[in-house]
Order: structure tokens, then sequence, then C-alpha cells
């Protein structure tokens, strides 16, 4: 039996205890959300950490709060609950995209959002770009403080977020935009995407595209906007060719990484083809 | 300290390590090894049950944080030893090869069953995304599970 060797699990009722528990723990403890990228640490070859403080069953954390301005999404929402809560709200289709056609069902309901952006190592989350895209913000709680930032901030701090911290919630701004996930796994069924692009446009009254952003994931070791292309984009109508077009001439900005299932030449070479199918799906 | 979990009904108690994958201690420790675990991932559904009525990987479950739940096991869903609609239309259609998959198949499909009887050959197909099965048995687990959606 190929067992795990920790301490221990605190199932926080409450994120003030959360708090206090990963504050006592300093850097022996870590949150425990969906545990769908911690439980795999054996197979990494990862020691596990010898304090876990569960996050999943705090009800603050589970709170989608649906505002005229924006959006606030609790980090312990799972993926399928935060699929449910969106699905009616089109402009943001690329969320509900992301985190509804992820992994596989089961995964979907454990898996949560705040563990997709948390997780440094895994280049493939696919919420990542798709919240880069649509200008989110995030608030990290400490036992004395809250700090508010950029989703694109937090990604640089992540892996040495102090201890006793955690990702408290997702703050995402409305607006009148149409947005899209475009994603390649090697087989549909629950594979890692190779690629990703994720998409949210603004387009004037002429139907010209006023403000573009594009994010791109799992190509790199860590997702990233791409603001050359958003550039390129803006000015003109929506034309799946012609952004496709430019992007095969902008790619080379990426350096794709090496993995297992496929090399980092391939996961440049789809990106035009992913951000043709993007804005074809805008109805271009 | 024990780790006490309700388990086909049943009251078990535990003395593994609170990060133990589930798997492990329903195999290791309560002999129930319908549950395999193959992948220890997420990807494969060898090892799936019903946590609170939701199908999931129990290779992925700390036994720590399997306790207070209602845990049941592929040798649960045969209630007074009678096979349920899915168990039945499956050995109906002659739909096991090695049998490896199957606890799995029939966790997930046990659940698909019970929560969406209008479910399509599409909706099978999207359930079962975390089943695979190696001997490429699909199409007799999905007529299966057709034939069970259609039986009263
Ligand atoms: C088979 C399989 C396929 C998958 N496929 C995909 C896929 O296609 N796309 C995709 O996006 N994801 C996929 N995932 C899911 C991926 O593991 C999760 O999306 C995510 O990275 C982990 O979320 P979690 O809640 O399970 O986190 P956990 O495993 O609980 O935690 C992961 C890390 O984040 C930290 N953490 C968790 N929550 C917080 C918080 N609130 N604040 C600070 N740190 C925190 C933990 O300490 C840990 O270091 C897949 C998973 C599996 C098992
Ligand atoms: S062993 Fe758990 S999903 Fe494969
Ligand atoms: S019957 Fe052999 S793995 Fe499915």
């Amino acid at each position: 039996m190929d067992t795990p060797i920790s301490g221990s699990v605190y199932v926080a009722p409450s994120l003030s205890t959360a708090l206090d528990a990963l504050h006592e723990g300093g850097s022996a403890a870590a949150p425990f959300a969906g545990g769908t990228w911690i439980m795999r640490a054996p197979i990494r070859h990862e020691q596990l950490k010898s304090r876990y403080v569960a996050i999943g069953k705090i009800p603050e954390l589970h709170t989608i709060k649906v505002d005229a301005d924006a959006v606030e999404i609790g980090a312990a929402v799972t993926h399928a609950a935060l699929a449910t809560a969106l699905a009616e709200l089109g402009e943001f289709d690329v969320l509900t995209a992301a985190a509804g056609h992820s992994a596989n069902p089961a995964i979907r309901t454990m898996a949560t959002i705040g563990g997709n952006l948390a997780t440094t190592a895994f280049a493939a989350a696919d919420c990542v770009p798709a919240l880069l895209c649509l200008d989110a913000e995030v608030e990290i709680a400490s036992r004395d403080d809250r700090e508010r930032t950029s989703l694109e901030q937090f990604l640089t701090m992540r892996s040495t977020l102090a201890p006793g911290r955690l990702l408290h919630r997702i703050i995402v701004p409305r607006r009148d935009r149409k947005t899209v996930h475009a994603r390649l796994p090697l087989r549909r069924a629950g594979d890692y995407p190779t690629a990703i692009v994720s998409l949210a446009m603004i387009l004037d009254d002429a139907g010209l595209v006023e403000t573009a952003r594009i994010a791109v994931g799992s190509v790199e070791p860590v997702a990233r906007r791409w603001g050359r292309l958003e550039t390129a984009l803006i000015g003109h109508p929506l034309n799946a060719a012609k952004a496709a077009e430019a992007a095969a001439e902008l790619a080379d900005e990426f350096a794709g990484r090496d993995a297992a299932d496929v090399p980092g030449w391939y996961r440049v070479r789809v990106l035009p083809g992913l951000v043709r199918r993007a804005v074809a799906a805008l109805g271009s | 300290m024990g780790l006490s979990m309700t388990i086909n009904g049943d009251h078990l108690t535990s003395t593994a390590d609170p990060v133990t994958p589930l798997v492990d201690v329903l195999r290791e420790d309560f002999h129930l090894t319908g549950a395999k675990p193959v992948c220890r991932e997420g990807f494969c559904g060898a090892c799936m049950v019903l946590i609170d009525g939701n199908p999931t990987p129990s290779c992925l479950i700390p036994a720590a944080l399997a306790q207070g739940c209602d845990i049941r096991t592929v040798e649960g869903l045969a209630a007074n030893g009678r096979l349920n609609p899915i168990q039945a239309a499956l050995e109906a259609c002659d739909a096991v090869q090695c049998g490896m998959c199957f606890p799995g198949m029939v966790v997930s499909l046990t659940h698909l069953l019970t929560t969406r009887p209008e479910a399509t050959r599409d909706d099978i197909r999207a359930a079962l995304t975390g089943n695979i099965c190696r001997c490429t048995g699909y199409e007799r687990i999905i007529e299966a599970a057709l034939l069970a959606l259609a039986t009263p």
C-alpha cells in the first residue's frame, strides 16, 4: 500500500478558525480544498505537508454573490457549482466553460476555484486564463488583514505566499462583453488541455473591437495575457481568419513547455487554430 | 484516536493515518475490495464510490474527510442481494470483460440512473468521462445504461 504519511487534517468550521490554524501551523501547514492536486503528491514524488487545514466546509468560502457591478466567488466554490451558478450569465461564458468542461464530472464536484488558482506547479489550469481575460482580482486573507490584488499579480506571488494566508475570494467585474474559452485536450474525455485561449471582447456600436483581452494557458508554465495580439485586433471587426493570421505572426513570442503529453512546440503551433476557433465562436 | 466512518450503513473504525486515501482504508482495513486503486490520480474511475450520494474517486479523498459522510461502495449497491437495475442491465448486455473498471462503472451509472432518468446516450457518455475501460467495452456499457433507463 503506497500510503502517504502525514500528521493531521483539521476540518475548519469557519474562516477565522482556518486562519488561526494556518497561522499557528506556519510553514508546516497548508489549506486543503478539493484535494485533487494535494492527494496526487506521491505520484509527483512530493512530500505532503504535516498539517492540513480543510477549508471545504466553511460556508463563507462557498458563496457566489452576483451584483450589478461584480461577481464575487468564494475560494472553495467547486468547478461544478461555479459552472451551474454562472450558466445564465452570457458575459461569463468563458468561465462557465472553463469550470464546466475541465477534468471529469466527479473531479468537478471536488476541485475548487481557489485550488485551481493557487496551484503554482499546475500550468494547465483552465480557470486561470479564463479569469485573466475577465480582469479578475483576488482577495487574500490572513488572521490580521485582507489584501486585494489583481489575479496577474497574484500569479507572480502565489508560490511565496506567506504562511497563514489563503485565497479568500475572487472578484470579477461585470461588463457587457462577449467571452469564450477554447481548449485543446488530446482526448475530450478528461485530459488536460495542451493549450488554452480565453478571450473577452467589447465591441463598439459599429461592431469594431473596442477592448480585447486574450489569455493563453497551458503553453508556458504560467498563463498570461497576449498583449500584442490584443493590440492587433483592436479597431477591427471580429474576423476569425484574420485573427488566426495575426496569431500565427505573433506566436513565436511563446516558449512552449515540454511535458510528457506533448512537446512545447506543439502547444505553440496550435495557438492560431485555437484563436480562430475562439473568435469564430463569438459569431464572426 | 481512530477514524470512524459509515460504509454501506455499517459504522466502522480505522486507525489509518488521516491523509490515507479512502480507497486504501476500504480495501486494507475493511476488506471491501470492489474499489480498485488503478491510477491513483482521479483519471480512471476504478476507485469510484458514492459519498453522500455523489460519485467520488476514493483515491483522492483522505480518510479523515470521509468521516461523517454516507459512503456507499459497489458492495453496498445490491440491496438484499438483488442486483440494482444497472447491474442487472450490465449482466443482461454481457458488458463485462476483464471487470477491472466495473465497480466504478456501476457506481457512476447507479448515480446517473437515480438522478437523471431522462439521460440520453450523450449524457451517458459525458457521465462516464471519468471512467476508463481498458478493454474498451464502452458500447455495451452504454447499451446497458440505455436498457436500464428504458426498463420501468
Ligand atoms: C483527473 C484530473 C483531471 C484534471 N483536469 C483538469 C483540467 O483539465 N483543468 C483544470 O483546470 N483542472 C484540472 N484538474 C483539477 C486540478 O487538480 C484542480 O483544478 C486544482 O488545481 C486543485 O484544486 P483543489 O481544490 O482540488 O485543490 P487542492 O488539491 O486542495 O490544493 C491545491 C493547492 O492549492 C492550495 N490551496 C487550495 N485552496 C487554497 C486557497 N483557498 N488559498 C491558498 N491556497 C490554496 C493547497 O494548499 C495546495 O497547495 C484535474 C484534476 C484531476 C484529478
Ligand atoms: S484510482 Fe482513483 S481514479 Fe483511478
Ligand atoms: S472490462 Fe476490462 S477495463 Fe473495463
